[in-house]
């Protein structure tokens, strides 16, 4: 398992490393260093969402925490950008501590809906304040420099992904979360503690996308509540991640890469129809979950494993019968 | 006699208006058996929920090897050594079997490898090794409650909670269960079991507690409870009903 | 602080029409265990269907409240089964799925709002639109427009009808046995199934018929949905899931703070109190006011 993780992933990185030396189109690096950015949100959605069994509709407001913190360090305190920027992901997971710690104790459902408030409040929060500038929003200053973004992007990206492998498939905080997610209340018997679990999560998913908001916020140089901080970033993320498959790294990987490169042809192509992105998104989340409820990667997994499964029923009850006749 | 390793002192609980357990103690000495018997909604589940750590006693005390444990969330209670099964069970169903008891495993292993050591070890002693690498949903019911033990084996407790391991399943299972409950007693274990089996829970248990509408009832041996008319009543009232 | 028996009425009058928004929500949680997060976009359609109803037929839109109703109760009673499907699916987690489900619907009718209807706001003309009552008291002044009025004896209606429906019919003691447990609900011959698909019927209906009285008292807009959605939450949560009997308060107690905010504070801080006692409350008692939420 673990050489062929090094086979697939390796020969990617490198190729990934090695793009910005062969493409020179300004849009299409600007496309690439997106779509990592995607990869990265949904990732991050999936923590919480597949692994732990909450959903964060407030996703887009830990993103534009990122955002807005990284901005304000960098403008109002005049911070460097290499400083502000791990701040963004501070304030982003003390943000999520915040909004965990009422509404973790609790069933999914409250998660949901606080979360989603969350995300209006903190809209409006930025909407009336002075150090956000209000609807008009924040500008900064330009770096002009498309390969940087690109890399750090990557980098940023790959390290969260690393890391989300080696905590959630590789040690034991992944399988104790997914044993949170199937049965809380039964996990509690095997020792441990739900509330802890789900928090440790809920901060792992806010910190990276604290930090993509900042990287966010420094490479398109401006912000503002509607664009930084609306419901697109949670819907988008919601949908890669249910589209792809929850409760894998692949899943959210596939759906960020399917979801993104169709968003970008429908803006290249159909800009007149904005308002029909947002049913088509409404739509493939509907429909995802009624008859992809696996996602694209989990249902051809799933076909995979439930041959190797049926072989396995079958064999074992070959193998009982003499047995319980023996008896 | 030596300090028993569970005392259950005058435990109440209610919800609401109703008092599903009121006013119940008793003991439970290292290494014995306790059998908790009652007929349908006497309050032995709920009883168990309290010692476990999953409701907090309304009023009363739960004192576990001299230390009080009343309202202690259940993970603390499993680190203190208190293993449980549940009634209904309810595997980690998206998960493979292996997987179940290695989750249980990392209280006493917090390192994969070794908590992945440990559940094998605990998958051979009950049984489940063939499966280990099925989906848990896909057991039976069987497979379930033997899965069920395995979780609060691998915990390494010193004292355990039994809820219904036995009922449903056939004779043959059934026996290889209680074969495997003595066995744990012959290791030094101390369990507490709630079965609706009589035949089971009369022949394992060193001592009963009989409930009847929350209430204790009587307490003693297999022979000195079932002569009892209180319990006669109980049991015969039910039947009549 | 001769304002504030103002504030106080309007308070109640508003807190009215969030009763009948969060009661048939709570009541669909109660039995389906399921948040819909579309229920600010059925009264945006319920909204805009009292608008141009009122346009065509020239009726007035109290009259036509039953319409209303029985078209989107349909709708409820037919997009229920595919809830149904995804709850009962044996594959992944199901209560998430119902909640992403109903997400995506949201988000979907909003997309086809906006398209249909445009970034417009209008307002439903009705024969209560004009018109107010106005009392003064030992120094006090009160102004009552009649359109609320009609509004708060809408509320009261719709909740004594369904209080009457829950308490005193067969169907009623269906819908409550399976609040209090779906599988001995089950046995006892109530069929989930068809009450689901009712009770969502009777939320949907509902929800739409409160949505032409927001449309006439207050605006109909496409982007009005969540708002509403945030204010449905924000008295369920409050009242304590599936607690009925709370609602009532919970919702006054929402218009209320809307109403102080609105005469003494800023407005658009208005949210952002709202969250905030929001976020007290499931910190303090996350059972709602009454600690009876399930």
């Amino acid at each position: 398992m673990k050489d062929k993780s090094i086979r697939w992933g390796l020969p990617i990185l490198l190729v990934l490393i090695a793009m910005p030396a062969v493409i020179h189109d300004a849009f299409f690096l600007r496309v690439i260093t997106e779509a990592i950015m995607w990869i990265g949100l949904a990732l991050a959605f999936d923590v919480l969402a597949g692994y732990t069994g909450y959903l964060n509709f407030g996703h887009g407001a830990f993103f534009g925490l990122g955002a807005y913190t990284t901005a304000i360090l960098m403008m109002q305190a005049h911070w460097p950008f290499a400083l502000a920027l791990p701040m963004g992901g501070v304030l982003a997971g003390v943000g999520a501590f915040v909004a965990g710690l009422p509404t973790l104790r609790l069933k999914g459902a409250y998660f949901a809906i606080a979360t989603w408030a969350l995300s209006r409040a903190v809209q409006q929060l930025a909407l009336i304040m002075d150090i956000t500038g209000g609807p008009d929003g924040m500008r900064l200053p330009s770096f002009l420099n498309p390969q940087f973004f690109y890399y750090l992007m990557l980098a940023i990206v790959s390290v969260t992904f690393a890391l989300l492998w080696f905590l959630l498939e590789r040690s034991p905080f992944g399988l104790k979360l997914k044993a949170i997610r199937e049965d809380d209340q039964g996990a509690m018997a095997l020792g441990l503690n739900p509330t802890k679990l789900k928090m440790q999560a809920f901060i792992l998913s806010a910190v990276p996308t604290g930090i993509l908001g900042g990287v966010y916020a420094y490479w398109i140089t401006f912000i503002d509540p509607a664009s930084t901080l609306g419901d697109l970033v949670s819907d988008q993320a919601l949908v890669m991640v249910v589209f792809g498959g929850m409760g894998t790294l692949i899943g959210p990987v596939i759906g960020a890469l399917l979801i993104f490169a169709f968003k970008t042809l429908f803006w290249a192509y159909l800009s007149d129809f904005q308002l029909l992105y947002l049913i088509i998104l409404g739509a493939v989340i509907a429909l995802s979950v009624v008859f992809i409820p696996n996602g694209l990667w989990g249902t051809l997994r799933g076909l995979r494993f439930q041959k190797k499964d049926d072989e396995k029923k079958d064999e074992g009850l070959a193998a009982k019968l003499p047995q319980s006749e023996g008896d | 006699m030596a300090e028993p390793i569970l005392k259950v002192n005058s435990v109440t609980k209610c919800f609401g208006g109703l008092t599903a357990v009121n006013d119940v103690s008793f003991q439970v000495q290292q290494g014995e058996i306790v059998g908790l018997l009652g007929p349908n909604g006497a309050g032995k589940t709920t009883l168990f929920n309290v010692i476990s750590g999953y409701f907090a006693p309304t009023s009363g005390t739960i004192i576990f090897k001299g230390l009080d444990i009343s309202g202690k969330p259940p993970y603390k209670l499993a680190a203190r050594g208190i293993g449980r099964t549940f009634q209904v069970v309810k595997p980690f169903a998206g998960l493979t079997v292996l997987e179940n008891i290695i989750i249980a495993s990392f209280l006493r292993y917090p390192k994969q490898a070794d908590a992945k050591r440990h559940a094998w070890q605990i998958l051979e002693n009950t049984g489940l090794a063939d499966r280990a690498d099925v989906s848990a949903a896909s057991l039976t019911l069987a497979g379930r409650k033997r899965l069920e033990i395995g979780k609060a084996l691998a915990l390494e407790p010193t004292f355990l909670l039994l809820d219904e391991v036995v009922a449903g399943l056939n004779p043959t299972e059934a026996d290889k269960t209680v074969e495997l409950i003595l066995e744990l007693k012959k290791q030094g274990m101390t369990i507490l079991i709630v079965e609706h089996i009589m035949r089971v829970i009369m022949n394992i248990s060193d001592r009963l507690v009989v409930l009847n509408f929350g209430e204790k009832i009587a307490e003693g041996t297999a022979a000195e409870v079932a002569r009892n008319p209180l319990v006669i009543e109980a049991y015969l009232g039910e039947a009549a009903a | 602080m001769e304002l504030l028996p103002q504030a106080l009425m309007d308070g109640i009058l508003l807190g009215g029409i969030y009763i009948t928004i969060a009661i048939a929500f709570s009541l669909t949680y109660g039995v389906m265990h399921i948040i819909d997060f579309a229920v600010g976009e059925w009264i945006m359609f319920g909204a805009f269907a009292g608008y141009y109803l009122n346009k065509w037929t020239g009726l007035d839109p109290f009259l036509l409240l039953p319409v209303v109703f029985i078209i989107f109760a349909l709708i409820g009673y037919l997009v229920q089964p595919v809830i149904h499907r995804v709850l009962s699916g044996n594959k992944g987690n199901p209560l998430l799925m119902g909640l992403v489900f109903t997400f995506g619907l949201g988000i979907m009718f909003q997309g086809i709002a906006l398209t249909v209807f445009g970034f417009y706001s209008n307002s439903t003309p009705s024969m209560f639109s004009e018109g107010s009552f106005f009392f003064e008291k030992f120094g006090f002044s009160l102004t009552i427009s009649s359109i609320r009025l009609a509004g708060l004896i809408y509320a009261l209606a719709i909740t004594a009808a369904l209080h009457y429906l829950l308490k005193k019919t067969n169907f009623g003691l269906g819908v409550r046995a399976l609040a209090l447990n779906r599988d001995s609900a089950g046995l006892m011959g109530v069929n989930g199934k068809q009450t689901g698909s009712l009770v969502y019927g009777l939320y949907v209906g509902v929800s739409a018929m409160t949505g032409v009285l927001i449309g006439c008292i207050l605006s109909v807009s496409a982007q009005m949905g969540p708002e509403y959605t945030i204010f449905a939450f924000f008295v369920v949560v409050l009242a304590g899931m599936g607690y009925l009997a709370g609602v009532p308060w919970a919702a006054l107690l929402l218009g209320m703070v809307q109403s102080i905010f609105l005469i003494y504070f800023n407005p658009g801080h208005t949210l952002l109190a709202v969250f905030a006692i929001l976020y007290i409350i499931l910190l303090i008692s996350p059972r709602g006011l009454f600690g009876r939420g399930v």
